[in-house]
Order: C-alpha cells, then structure tokens, then sequence
C-alpha cells in the first residue's frame, strides 16, 4: 500500500474492513476461503492464507507465526479479528517466502490497538490514534531480514528508501540460536534451523500450550522444498525435523501431546513428523547411494527412488515434484561431498 | 395440555385401541413366501476374493499344516495322516468341496431361486450344487452327502417382547434381520481344507450370508461358516469368506474337483 | 375434568411414532469379546512373514514400501516403539475388545459405541447421531474418526482422518490417504465385522477381510502400559531400512512354504480364483511335511512356530 494510503488509515475495525476490501479488489480475485482451527488452549491455526498461519491471543494481544500471502492479507485479518481484537504486537516469520511473510506489509499498516488507547476506549474505537506503547515487533532469523533486503527492488531516482521500504520486514530480527519471549501468559522459544529449508528458518515452541509452529520444515502432504538458493540443506532440514522431534512429546498411545503447525497441510502430531522425517532419511539414502554407484543425475531420476512415497506426497499442483526433490537431493549431496551413508 | 392423570391414560388407551384394530379388519392373508420376504437379494455371481488363508486356500497346504483350526487331537491325527493317493482310488476327490469347506474354495458362486421356498448355490469349484431348502428337515431316507441337507431361513430380527403396551416405556421397535441363516446336517466325512484336515459325519454346518454395499457401489457376500464337530474339533470352527459381486456369469470357470 | 383434545390426541400420536427412531440401537454390540484366529492364525499373532503380500492388492509404490521395511526400526527409532495399532488394524483382532453403547443421558439414544482394545488401550468411537466429520485440516488419529449408521441390523461404519499405520506387520504399509468401511454384525455371541480398506497410495483395489469375535464376559481386561526407552544408540539421521533391490529376506516365504515366488509379491490378481491358472511352479516345491506354524490352534491353543 502506498504512504497515503498508509496514513489515511484509521484505526478501527471499519477500517479493517477497508483494508480487506482494498486488498481483495487490487487482488482482483474474491477473498480467499480461510479456516481457523482451535490448536490448544489459545493457540489457533489459520489454513487457506498462502503458508499455515499460527495465532497466540490474549490480554496481551495477538502473537502470529507468518502472515500469509500479501493478496490473503485481508481475509487473513478478518480472521484473526474473530479471535481477539486485541494489538497485533508480534508478528515471527519462520522464513523469507512470499507465501509467510506477504501479509507483513499490510500488518504493519495496521495502528497497534484498534481500541483506541485513551482511558475511554469506546469512545476512540473509531480514532486513528497510534500507540507507541503497543508496536508490532516483527522478529525473524537474522538471515530472513537479510534475504528481504536483497530482494528490494533498487531505488529508482528520486526514491529516498527510509522507513516505508522497511515496512513489513523483520527489523527485529536475532541472531543467535535462540530468542525467548513470553506473551499471554506463556514461555514462547524461537529456535533457529540452520540451513533447513532455508538458512533462515525458525521453529516457534509455544511451550505452555504445547504446541510448535514449524514453517515449511515440515509440509505433511508435500515433499519438503529444500531451498538450496537460500540456504537450505538435506542435512539441516533432518536436522531441524529432529529437533521437532525432540521438541515434541505425544499424549496416551502416541498421538496428541504437542501439536505441530506444519507450513503447508493438516495439524499433525510427532507421530506424522517421525513419517516425513523418515521418508527424507530413506530417499537421501536411496539417492546416496546410487552417488556412490557413480549414477548420473539422469540416471538417478530415471530410478524413480522415489515411486513409493509419491502417491502420497504428489499431486498435479505440487510445488515440489519428485524430480526437483531428488535433484535438490543430489546437488546437496554432491556439494556436501559426503561419501557413504550415516553411520550408526 | 395433556400431562399427567386422566388424560394421559386416555392417551395410551387410544394408541393401544389404534393399533389393536389395525390388526383386526379384513383377515390376514398367507405369509409371504421366502423369496417375496428376502430382505437382500442374494443372487447373482459371486467371486471369491482371497484376501485371507490364502496359503491354505490358493494352493493345496503343505500335509500335516493345520494352522487356525481349532482341531483336537483325533483331528490332528488324521490331519498328519492324509493321502490324497488313497482318496483318488475311493473317488473321493470332492472330500474338500464338502458344505464346510466349499465357501473357502477360490471360485465363484451362482446364487438363483429355483422357487419360492428353495435357493440354489452353485460352485463352478469342483462343480458342486447347493440347495437351501426354506422348510422342513432332511428326509429319513436322505443319504448323507458333501453338501448335506441345509435348511434355510431368514433370520429372525427383534421383536418386542411383552405385548404392544408401551406403559412406562418408549415406543417399542421391531428391527429386521438381513441375514440368512442355513443349517446344514446330513454330511459325509470331508475335509475342511485340501490337505485333509477333517471334519467328521457328525458335523454341522450353521452359516449365515450377509449382503453389502460399499459407498464405491461394489456388493461383497460375506459367508460366516461355524463348523462344530464333537469328534475332530476343540470348538466350533468360524470363517468368514468374502466375495465379490460380479455382472454376470463370464468369468464362470467350472473345474472337476481334485484330491491334491 | 376428564376431557378428550382430538388433536392434542393425534399430534402425541404421531410424535411417540416418530421418537421410534434407528437411533435406538438396532442390535446390541456391547460387551466384552476375545477374537476368533481361526483365519490367519500365524499372521495375526506371532506375525506375517517377511515378503509374504499374498492376497493384498498392493500397487507398486505398495509393494515397494514394504520391500523397504526393516523392523530394527520398531526399535531403533524410539517413536515407533510405543506405536499402537490403526482403527482397521486393530479390528484384525489381535487383542481382546470392550464394546460400550453410549447413551444419551436425557433420551437414552444410542448415540455412539465405544471400542476399547486390551493392545495398547486403543480406543475408538464409532459415532450415530450423524455428527458432522472434521476438517480435512484437523489433526489425523491412530482410530480414525467413524460415523455409523443403521442397515436393519447390521451396523455400517465409514472412517476417515486416520494415520499412517500399517496393513500387515511385516512393512506392508498403510498411508494416511486411506478410509475404510466396516460392516458389524452379529448372530448370538458372535459379531463379524467386514472391513473394507481403501487406500489410494498403497492399493489398486479395496481390501476386504473379515474377523470374527465372540462374546467373552468373563474378559478382565487389564493395562497395556507400553513405555517409550531408546534402546539401542544411533545416528540422528538413522533410519534403518532396505535399499531397492537389497532386501534379502523376501524370498523365505516363498522358498519355506512352496509356493510361487511372484504370487507373494501380491497384487490385484492374487486375490482371484483364477490367479491358479497363471501363477506358475514353486522354485523350491514346499516341504513333505508341515515344518513352521502346523498346529496354531490345535486344542483352541496358541500359535508356535514349531
């Protein structure tokens, strides 16, 4: 949205609605069908905005693991807005991709408290007044905010850059292995993935409620896109796969316990994470292996390693086929240079 | 307002006075016959499909492989002393197509009503014919045989026990069975599977079809076989075969029984 | 004063016939039952042999899966070692089962029959006041989610929403794609149930089988506690299993018990009568004489190898 458009904006949820009617006629499609599902305790997850979306609420306000593609911005803010009315105060990228971190834009458009923050809250329901004691910290991995920047389009002439073109990014970003907060009454851990799907994935623990957002670490219905351009790897992505592991412990008869917010797919628990991360495992092996039997990629896909697991994990509107998930597999393999399967 | 006292017995008195002179009126009429009564159509063709047993069932078992009967030991025995040689030279080759082992032979089912009151099942494994007689019992002078003399009905479903007055209770429900139960008696000592695991004279034979349908529209058969015998079994021996609805009769592969 | 409301009379009338619904229970399947293993006996307990997919109709990613199954890794990955058995595996019947019918406690409806399985104290709830089912997006369970409903007396179940699992213990898997359908019914203290399995990723056809129950009162069913321990030290990225083309146990079924090495690769066809005519000669001709498994059941016993 443009800087007018930015400070004409009021602070209501009238304008929300504005901002979703503007949103959805610039996308010039009809809004998207969201659904919203109870995680556990307040804890929800949003499907349909583009990447799984999770959303903490509370007296504090509404905590959102990414924000979807930026045409759901709209709709995705209708929703949350069934669930709390509440400041967005914090808004956690798991990654750079369009389809988490589109919405940020739009989010920070928004004013922090849409009640209004005189004492008499009613009565500036409808005024556009800003609360610096509520501002949306949109926090990432170091190399989230980095890649973003990147991926500026340059100045044109004229252009001064400044605090519009920041708009959206996660300029609180943290660069050591962990980052804890705690909001709405619960301890929340951000773990960052080294070099999984990206070099920038975090895993969001929110410890009270059980429950871990992990990006698209873990996509349950799709075989995982290893972004080697950005920084993704077979090895870290097992890695972090494992760490969900550990993060994760299940209820009676190993279902339950700590739900995952995967990036793309169904709510799951450990049990369905131990089936993907074991899948990866069996393939990285499979095309291990035949490295090691001196096979070209060509040859390697012609294998078709992966024919048992695609019924499951294909369908005609993948984003990842079995042939890129190999390749992907095979060119990290062969720039890692690892010369024989793990050992035990 | 009806409520409680006067008015709620009124009530009750109509309903039952209602439905007393429902049953009056003009005389009833014969029963239906067995085939008009048949809550399922169990005919047509049937292919067996052998998801189960299927060592035991697709191939002739290994000798002395008795495993999931519940045998005895005199059973055992003659398990572990079967010779299909011997049972050729008798011309006993259909000892396995007997009514307690037909339904687990792979093959298909031709299931037709000859009349009102008789079913007929066909086997093209081993050429054998059944009839399910809807009354009566086995004649005296019947000999024994492989398929026996079976007795069919259509299994009784609930009925409310007590009478039609529903004091103090909900309304009183009927429910109708789908099944169709045969007893079978009358056999000739067979085997219950090719490498001559027995059953003896005295055994009878109480099975019951099912018929159902899949949301995919396919039909399957289900035949539930409870085999007791007092000399080669421990207990009443249960299976349950599964078949599958065919178009027509095609695929109708008829093949003389074998020994081995 | 005693006054008659004809319509008052006639609208009670018709009422008390409609509350004569089939949400009263059209059979009764509660109780407690112990399973019949006159069927399967040496798979369904001790456990299937290795490369044994005879009558399954498993598709080529099927049959690929399961030549890759290692059982180390029931005990190698910690996660798999407390892994109860699916909603259909579990009606094979390896373990004892309590039936509970679940009322409404107002209108005393038959509103759900709960299951309750002795092996891992599995638990299912096949629901009959036509609930709607969850969301594509909610979370997959090892019992699925089931609704029933009423054929005269024979209980008709659908289940969705279920986990991966497996159809045979012997790696044949099941994928989370699948459904099944059952079919309950029973005839004095016997309950038969049909189920079928529908599995996009796994099968070519559905899998049709059917076990049978008999009604055990005197069944105490106790705790199945299963604990989760590493047992055995590994690689985080470890996960055993066979390479394509490596698994060097699947001949043993074949070669032990006579029978054609291609027919225990499963497939539609081996389902059919008239697979005989094509399925060729044994290798190895099976052994004189029974060697593994003769006398699962003799005397209503066990089930040894011997």
């Amino acid at each position: 949205m443009g800087r007018a458009m930015h400070k004409a904006f009021p602070a209501s949820l009238a304008a929300a609605a504005v901002v979703v009617a503007a949103v959805s006629s610039r996308a010039q499609q009809p809004p998207p069908m969201l659904e919203t599902l109870r995680v556990q305790n307040n804890v929800y997850a949003i499907f349909g905005a583009g990447g799984n979306v999770t959303v903490q609420v509370g007296t504090d306000g509404v905590l959102v693991v990414d924000t979807g593609l930026a045409s759901s911005a709209g709709a995705l803010l209708a929703e949350i807005r069934k669930l709390s009315t509440g400041p967005i105060r914090f808004i956690v990228n798991t990654h750079a991709h369009p389809d988490h971190v589109g919405g940020n834009a739009a989010f920070s458009g928004l004013p922090p408290d849409p009640r209004g923050v005189t004492p008499d809250r009613a009565a500036n329901a409808a005024a556009a007044i800003a609360d610096p004691l509520q501002p949306l910290n949109i926090i990432a991995h170091e190399n989230v905010l980095n890649r973003m920047v990147k991926a500026l389009p340059p100045l044109q002439p004229g252009q001064t850059g400044g605090s519009e073109r920041l708009r959206g990014m996660p300029i609180d970003e943290y660069f050591a292995p962990t980052k804890d907060m705690h909001f709405n009454g619960e301890a929340i851990v951000l773990y960052h993935e080294p070099r999984a799907h990206t070099d920038g994935d975090t895993v969001v623990l929110f410890r009270g409620s059980d429950v871990v957002s992990a990006g698209d670490i873990f996509t349950p219905d799709a075989y995982p896109f290893i972004d080697l351009a950005a920084g993704g790897s077979v090895a870290g992505e097992i890695a972090a796969l494992n760490h969900i592991l550990q993060l994760a412990v299940p209820g009676h008869t190993e279902e339950g316990g700590t739900y995952i917010v995967a990036g793309h797919g169904r709510l799951c628990d450990e049990a369905d994470v131990v089936e993907f991360r074991d899948m990866i495992v069996i393939v990285r092996d499979r095309v291990q292996d035949m490295i090691n039997r001196k096979a070209t990629l060509d040859q390697i896909k012609g294998a078709r390693l992966t024919r048992d697991y695609d019924p499951e994990y294909v369908t005609p509107t993948s984003f990842v086929k079995a042939d890129q998930f190999v390749e992907a597999i095979y060119n990290d393999l062969r720039r890692a240079g690892l010369s024989g399967p793990p050992t035990r | 307002m009806i409520g409680h006292g006067p008015n709620r017995v009124a009530l009750l008195l109509v309903m039952w006075g209602v439905s007393v002179s429902a049953q009056r009126g003009a005389p009833p009429g014969p029963p239906p016959t067995p085939k008009a009564a048949a809550p399922v159509d169990l005919t047509g063709y049937w292919v067996s499909l052998v998801t189960e047993d299927w060592r035991w069932r697709m191939v002739t078992p290994i000798k002395g492989d008795s495993a999931s009967v519940p045998l005895n030991p005199a059973g055992k025995k003659i398990t572990n002393e079967w010779d299909p040689a011997k049972d050729e030279a008798a011309g006993n080759q259909c000892k396995a197509y007997g009514a307690a082992a037909i339904m687990r032979m792979p093959g298909r089912l031709h299931i037709t009503w000859v009349d009102d009151n008789t079913l007929k099942v066909e086997t093209d494994a081993g050429t054998q014919t059944r009839i399910l007689h809807f009354a009566g019992t086995a004649p005296a002078t019947e000999k024994p045989s492989w398929q026996g003399y079976s007795v069919a009905r259509w299994e009784g479903g609930l009925t409310p026990v007590g009478g039609q007055l529903p004091l103090g209770l909900g309304p009183r429900q009927s429910t109708r069975s789908r099944s169709l139960e045969v007893e079978t008696t009358n056999l000739r000592a067979g085997y219950l599977r090719k490498n001559g695991v027995p059953y003896s004279s005295k055994a009878t034979v109480t099975e019951y079809f099912e018929r159902f349908t899949e949301p995919d529209g396919n039909d399957h058969l289900m035949v539930m076989t409870v085999v007791t015998d007092p000399e080669y079994l421990a207990r009443p021996f249960v299976v349950t075969s599964d078949f599958k609805h065919e178009a027509d009769g095609s695929k109708w592969d008829p093949a003389p029984c074998t020994a081995r | 004063m005693f006054q008659f409301r004809p319509l008052r009379l006639f609208s009670a009338a018709v009422l008390a016939a409609v509350s004569a619904s089939p949400a009263f229970a059209q059979a009764d399947f509660s109780g407690h039952w112990a399973p019949l293993f006159h069927e399967d006996h040496p798979e369904r307990l001790p456990g299937p042999e290795l490369g044994d997919y005879l009558g399954i109709p498993l598709s080529e990613a099927g049959r690929l899966r399961a030549d890759s199954y290692d059982a180390d890794r029931i005990s190698v990955v910690p996660e798999y070692e407390c892994r109860p058995h699916a909603g259909d595996y579990m009606m094979r019947g390896l373990s004892n089962m309590r039936v509970d019918a679940i009322r409404d406690p107002v209108t005393s409806r038959l509103t759900a029959f709960h299951l309750r399985m002795g092996f891992q104290e599995m638990e299912r709830t096949i629901y009959l006041d036509g609930r709607p089912r969850p969301s594509a997006n909610a979370p997959h369970t090892w019992s699925g989610f089931s609704v029933g409903t009423w054929q005269d007396n024979v209980l008709n179940a659908y289940t969705t929403h279920l986990k991966e699992n497996y159809i045979r213990r012997n790696g044949i898997p099941a994928s989370d794609k699948r459904t099944f359908t059952e079919h309950w019914v029973r005839h004095g203290n016997y309950l038969t149930i049909e189920t079928v399995i529908t599995d996009p990723a796994i099968l070519t056809e559905p899998l049709v089988r059917s076990q049978t129950w008999v009604l055990d009162p005197t069944q105490q069913m106790g705790r199945d506690i299963c604990e989760t321990v590493p047992e055995v030290p590994k690689a985080a990225d470890y996960v055993p299993h066979h390479l394509p083309g490596t698994n060097p146990f699947l001949r043993e079924v074949a070669d032990w018990y006579g029978l054609p090495a291609e027919a225990t690769r499963g497939g539609a066809d081996t389902m059919y009568p008239e697979y005989r005519k094509k399925m060729g000669k044994p290798a190895n001709p099976p052994p004189a004489i029974c060697v593994r498994y003769c006398n699962c059941g003799l005397n209503g016993g066990g089930c040894n190898v011997q």
